[in-house]
């Protein structure tokens, strides 16, 4: 439902907003097709009242359609096209009710056709603005959620970064390590350290390029390889070109961090995880999958998608995808985003 | 002292390991990666200790705890912030926060040996687990021990379960298990609207129950899908229509 009706005052501010809109149109009719004030009522009200309603109709069109993502030749063609039929069909409605009232009036058909050119072109226009204020709505609406997302997102990253359940773990390898090998303990540590650092760093950027989040997510599992030895095998594709694009921060790394935790940590053998990268038609798409024990009772892991899936449609709307696929001992995740021409 | 080490990370139980070597008379009979290996070995080896891990590859520390033994001391080792094994305080004699030091370590030693022989709590840590559950969640499957193995029903493999003394027995796939649990406490652990008590002593999975029989006045009897009969009550009766909207 469009959200003007969520607010009984904002719609009917909304159809009061009609009254001049309607007669504005009735005016223009009655001047060119010389029609008397009765019949231009007759004519005018009910198109007025439709043409109201269907001036709503560009939410979805407006949304299906984002201008970010939408070439400017569809864009345009699409909503032009929608204009055209709109007016063709109220011109339509007007007409059959001129020739309605053809028996008490007569001649009324004849003169109401003098006014159909200028009717057509009104409604066209009106119905392009509507269009116009749709999208300003929807992008003022976008980005003041984008804005708070992005800094729900900003706090959460930086929580998550410090997922204690990892720091902690992570900490009692190097606890482990110091005994039986002091070098490799440091190693450790300085390679959490680079860790805990570079999320900081990126969580507090807005945007950032693929190569630098691959980065941090391959920083991740150095520590993570640490803790789970032979039992976490890594393969990592992503073909060069993806390197450049401009990604949200923090998108990956958790998403892979789901992998470990509800994949190969609950796994007596552990398993492979296998990142794919490529850029397409589509743009970016990158493919997660790791083995996992469906036997394992149901993990949280739909919270971290789920605020994935919030921070992708905020900056994105619809253009943006995260598909889930649970074959029988596989999981994949696969993340499409759209990718900017640079 | 005999101990049984259950953690699926080798560092993990390398450091264990290294604690209990600066410590005399301390033997580790088992060294356990996955929850079922851990529960198997503390029925065979009867250890006087398990150190357990929570996180764990098949079953979780907290499954596993439903189904040691017990005689048998348990320490929690675990990454788990210490609000969320507080629940746990009566059923393992102490928990060890990752990463712990010598002298924390000792200190749990020192709780087991005053413990050692003496039973946990009759509180069942089964109970303990629906208190730590947030509200709104239920088990997805249930772990009952079959001699000294691990078996796993899924609860969508529970025909019915129903009240034996301090036991339920739970009817899966055409087999009988026995778990040291109230009806009770596994009646607010399933799904409220999956699972219905349709008696004392009977806790019914709904989509195996093809017709209620009228039985006497004030009793009938629900007739299953692989053809048992349960006695349903007043009460249950009036539960099942509530929940079918009858």
């Amino acid at each position: 439902m469009h959200p003007i009706f969520h607010n009984w005052k904002a719609s009917l501010l909304y159809l009061a907003a009609w009254i001049p809109l309607g007669a504005l149109l009735g005016l223009l009719i009655s001047i060119t097709g010389r029609l008397t004030a009765l019949e231009t009522a007759a004519v005018t009200v009910p198109i007025t009242v439709i043409l109201a309603l269907v001036c709503l109709a560009p939410w979805y069109a407006c949304r299906a359609l984002p201008l970010q993502s939408t070439g400017a030749a569809p864009l345009f063609g699409q909503h032009v096209l929608a204009a055209i039929v709109v007016s063709g069909a109220v011109l339509f409605i007007a007409r059959l009710i001129a020739s309605g009232f053809s028996d008490v009036r007569p001649g009324i058909a004849e003169r109401f056709h003098a006014a159909s050119p200028v009717l057509a072109v009104m409604v066209a226009m009106i119905y392009l603005l509507s269009i116009a204020m749709h999208y300003v709505v929807i992008e003022a609406q976008t980005s003041r959620r984008s804005e708070l997302l992005a800094r729900e997102a900003q706090l959460r990253a930086l929580k998550a970064q410090v997922n204690p359940h990892f720091l902690f773990n992570s900490l009692n390898s190097i606890s482990a390590l110091t005994a039986s090998d002091p070098m490799r303990a440091r190693e450790m540590c300085i390679q959490l350290a680079d860790f805990l650092r570079t999320s900081l760093r990126l969580g507090e950027r807005a945007a950032i390029p693929f190569r630098d989040e691959l980065e941090l997510t391959r920083m991740y599992l150095g520590v993570e390889k640490v803790r789970f030895g032979q039992r976490l095998q890594i393969s990592l594709d992503v073909a060069s070109a993806c390197g450049d694009c401009e990604v949200p921060a923090l998108l990956i790394q958790p998403l892979v961090e789901n992998a470990v935790k509800h994949g190969i940590a609950l796994l007596d053998q552990g398993g492979e995880i296998l990142m794919l990268g490529r850029l397409g038609k589509d743009g970016l798409r990158f493919i997660i999958e790791n083995p996992y024990d469906p036997a394992a009772p149901a993990s949280r892991s739909g919270i971290g998608l789920a605020n994935v899936r919030q921070r992708l449609e905020a900056r994105y709307g619809n253009a943006a995808r995260l598909e889930v696929e649970a074959s029988e001992d596989v999981y994949r995740v696969t993340l499409i985003l759209p990718v900017k021409p640079s | 002292m005999r101990i049984v080490i259950a953690d699926d990370e080798e560092l993990a139980r390398n450091v264990l390991r290294e604690y209990l070597a600066k410590e005399n008379g301390m033997d580790i009979v088992a060294e356990c990666t996955n929850g079922f290996e851990a529960v198997k070995a503390v029925a065979e080896l009867k250890p006087d200790v398990v150190f357990l891990d929570i996180q764990m590859p098949k079953l979780d520390g907290f499954e596993a705890l439903e189904l040691i033994d017990r005689n048998v001391a348990v320490v929690f080792v675990t990454a788990f912030d210490q609000y969320a094994m507080r629940a746990f305080d009566a059923a393992a004699v102490d928990y060890l926060l990752k990463p712990f030091g010598l002298d924390r370590f000792r200190a749990a030693l020192e709780k087991v040996q005053r413990r050692v022989g003496e039973a946990r709590p009759s509180a069942q840590s089964s109970e303990l687990r629906n208190a730590a559950r947030p509200a709104g969640e239920y088990l997805d499957r249930i772990v009952v021990k079959d001699g000294t193995k691990v078996h796993v029903i899924p609860v969508g493999k529970l025909d019915y379960a129903e009240a034996q003394d301090d036991y339920v027995a739970l009817r899966s796939e055409g087999k009988t298990w026995l778990k040291q649990q109230t009806i009770a406490s596994l009646e607010t652990a399933l799904h409220p609207k999956r699972f219905i008590r349709v008696h004392r002593g009977y806790l019914v999975n709904i989509e195996r129950i093809t017709r209620l029989e009228p039985n006497t006045k004030d009793t009938w009897t629900a007739i299953l899908t692989d053809g048992s009969h349960i006695p349903v009550s007043r009460a249950g009766y009036t539960r099942f229509n509530s929940l079918t909207g009858a």
